[in-house]
């Protein structure tokens, strides 16, 4: 059943990068802080947790809290001298955040294993079931934990400090005007954000039980990136929309290349070609995305709807 | 209430306040007027904690304010407006009331989270003020509306309700009624009067229409190249040769 197991892979895949995505836009598309680092966040999650569990010998669970807890905390970490910058610089410093991240799992191999990358990683609950229904297994944690985040997510956005939190992205002078303490309130978007991410990257490593450095560069931000860009900011539907649209375009097309008449040399670059282009175009003709960023209604009883 | 001494700010070689010195008094409606350039926009930035000043003392309710960051001075009961009035844009006008509200619990997550009640309860409260205040508005209708949609006027007219919302004791508003048409402005400067004699707020104005502040204000201050040219009641101000000539056209 090779087309099964390819289907669930991907399902997997398209869980993980959508709480990427739904980290990505929680920054991007309501806080407004540009993220061209996220892959760090990925990184950080997915090594926390596997190199506690391989060498520190820690339960599974913890080890995912504990990746979750540190990317969350590099979230903070990103948010302290970024704080004062605007969106552009933000972008800049995010992107050399990746890189670092990136660079010391490469170099630290006495921590990390370097470019040979962890191998072995183990597997929640692996010995209680059969060989054939444990990537199912996966499929349905990893689509829990989406949903949960989702609602948490959504949560979030609708309480006061979420509306803080957009308020920022369309007029931060108007925030501190206000008497919002808009420095406190980007840190704490940065530190969920990082801790959904965080969650992403541990889900990765046990599932694929052997990264490197080369699962995480920047490329992989540009994956996130087209992903809230195609489904639409501002909008935890679209984000995961996003995910599934670009999931199941880069995924499927790493089998086409039996089909086509191009090498392996070309497809695999022509890939990322195809997906410029589509951010492209959705930018010019479609910017708001597949999925519109929603308005809150309030209902009012009729006697508090006054003179209309 | 409000108690500015020999304000300085400079802008490379360009000093936009110099040593610019000015009370608002509780309980009162102050006019700072001034030809286009003059300092009233940067003195606004500097006293709410926008621009860092280059000397002087900002003392507000006793306090030293200067060198707080506009957050802080916000919260310490000093709010101001700005003269292109700012609203989120894909927030809806009842939104932007609600932001403004002050001391909410949900505005942290691990409230947002976990005290959902106690969340929503407030935020109901909030929503009921929000709404009448929007009534006296005249704003109503427009409630669900994204912000991003309305019309200058109509911007100037929401961001008098946050202040109302956020009800704090000195609000500083740069040019309330431009772009606000003449019945709305109108009713716009009723309800300041009513909002100082009622509630006891304390106002400082910038407005160039001079019947509005000779109408509203108990005192005036005339900036010109970033210096205190005159201060006075409207009526010594109209009258002051000085002014008539930097400001009034001069006759």
């Amino acid at each position: 059943m090779p087309v099964v197991n390819f289907l669930i892979y991907l399902l997997i895949m398209i869980g993980i990068y959508a709480l990427l995505a739904l980290s990505l836009n929680f920054q991007v598309g309501f806080t407004g802080l540009i993220n061209f680092g996220q892959v760090a966040f990925f990184a950080v999650g997915a090594y926390t947790s596997c190199l506690l569990v391989c060498k520190a010998g820690i339960p599974i669970v913890l080890g995912f809290l504990c990746g979750m807890i540190l990317s969350g905390l590099f979230g903070y970490l990103i948010s302290i001298p970024t704080r004062s910058l605007k969106a552009d610089y933000w972008a800049i410093v995010t992107l050399a955040g990746g890189e670092i991240v990136r660079l010391i799992a490469v170099n630290e191999g006495w921590l990390t294993e370097g470019s040979f990358g962890v191998m072995r990683i183990p597997q929640p609950l692996k010995h209680l079931l059969s060989k054939g229904t444990y990537p199912l297994f996966y499929l349905v944690l990893v689509a829990a934990c989406v949903v949960f985040m989702y609602f948490v997510l959504r949560l979030l956005i609708n309480s006061p400090f979420g509306r803080n939190l957009k308020a920022i992205r369309d007029a931060e002078e108007l925030c501190l005007s206000l008497g919002k303490n808009t420095r406190k309130l980007k840190m704490e978007a940065m530190i969920v954000a990082g801790a959904v991410a965080g969650l992403a990257g541990a889900l990765f490593a046990h599932y694929i039980t052997y990264i490197s450095p080369e699962n995480f560069q920047p490329i992989e931000t540009f994956l996130m990136w087209a992903m809230i860009i195609v489904g639409g900011r501002g909008n935890h539907a679209g984000a995961i929309l996003g995910a599934v649209v670009i999931q199941v375009f880069n995924v499927s097309t790493r089998f086409i290349v039996r089909y086509v008449p191009l090498g392996p040399d070309v497809v695999a670059p022509l890939r990322m070609v195809i997906i410029g282009l589509l951010i492209v175009a959705f930018l010019l003709f479609k910017p708001e995305g597949l999925v519109k960023e929603k308005k809150k209604i309030y209902e009012l009883k009729d006697n508090q709807a006054g003179e209309l | 209430m409000l108690d500015i001494k020999n304000l300085q700010k400079n802008f490379g070689n360009l000093r936009a306040l110099d040593g610019v010195s000015l009370i608002v008094e509780s309980e009162s409606i102050t006019g700072l007027i001034g030809p286009n350039g003059s300092g009233k926009t940067t003195l606004f930035n500097v006293v709410s904690g926008f621009y860092p000043k280059d000397g002087g003392e900002i003392t507000f309710k006793g306090e030293r304010i200067d060198g707080l960051t506009p957050d802080e001075i916000a919260k310490r009961g000093l709010c101001r407006t700005f003269q292109i009035a700012k609203a989120p844009e894909k927030l809806t006008v009842l939104e932007n009331m609600l932001l403004a509200a002050n001391g909410q619990r949900g505005e942290n997550p691990i409230s947002a989270l976990f005290k959902r009640r106690l969340v929503s309860k407030q935020e109901k409260e909030n929503l009921g003020r929000a709404t009448e205040l929007l009534t006296m508005l005249q704003l109503t209708h427009l409630r669900n509306e994204f912000a991003g949609n309305l019309s200058g006027g109509q911007k100037k007219l929401l961001s008098l309700g946050r202040m109302l919302m956020r009800n704090p004791d000195l609000i500083l508003l740069d040019e309330p009624t431009a772009g606000v048409n003449p019945t709305l402005a109108n009713d716009l400067l009723e309800m300041i009067r009513r909002l100082q004699k009622e509630l006891q707020k304390a106002f400082l104005i910038v407005e160039h229409n001079m019947k509005v502040v000779a109408n509203l204000c108990e005192k005036v201050f005339v900036l010109n190249f970033g210096k205190v040219l005159a201060e006075g009641t409207p009526e010594e101000i109209q009258q002051n040769e000085q002014v008539l000539k930097a400001y009034l056209g001069g006759t």
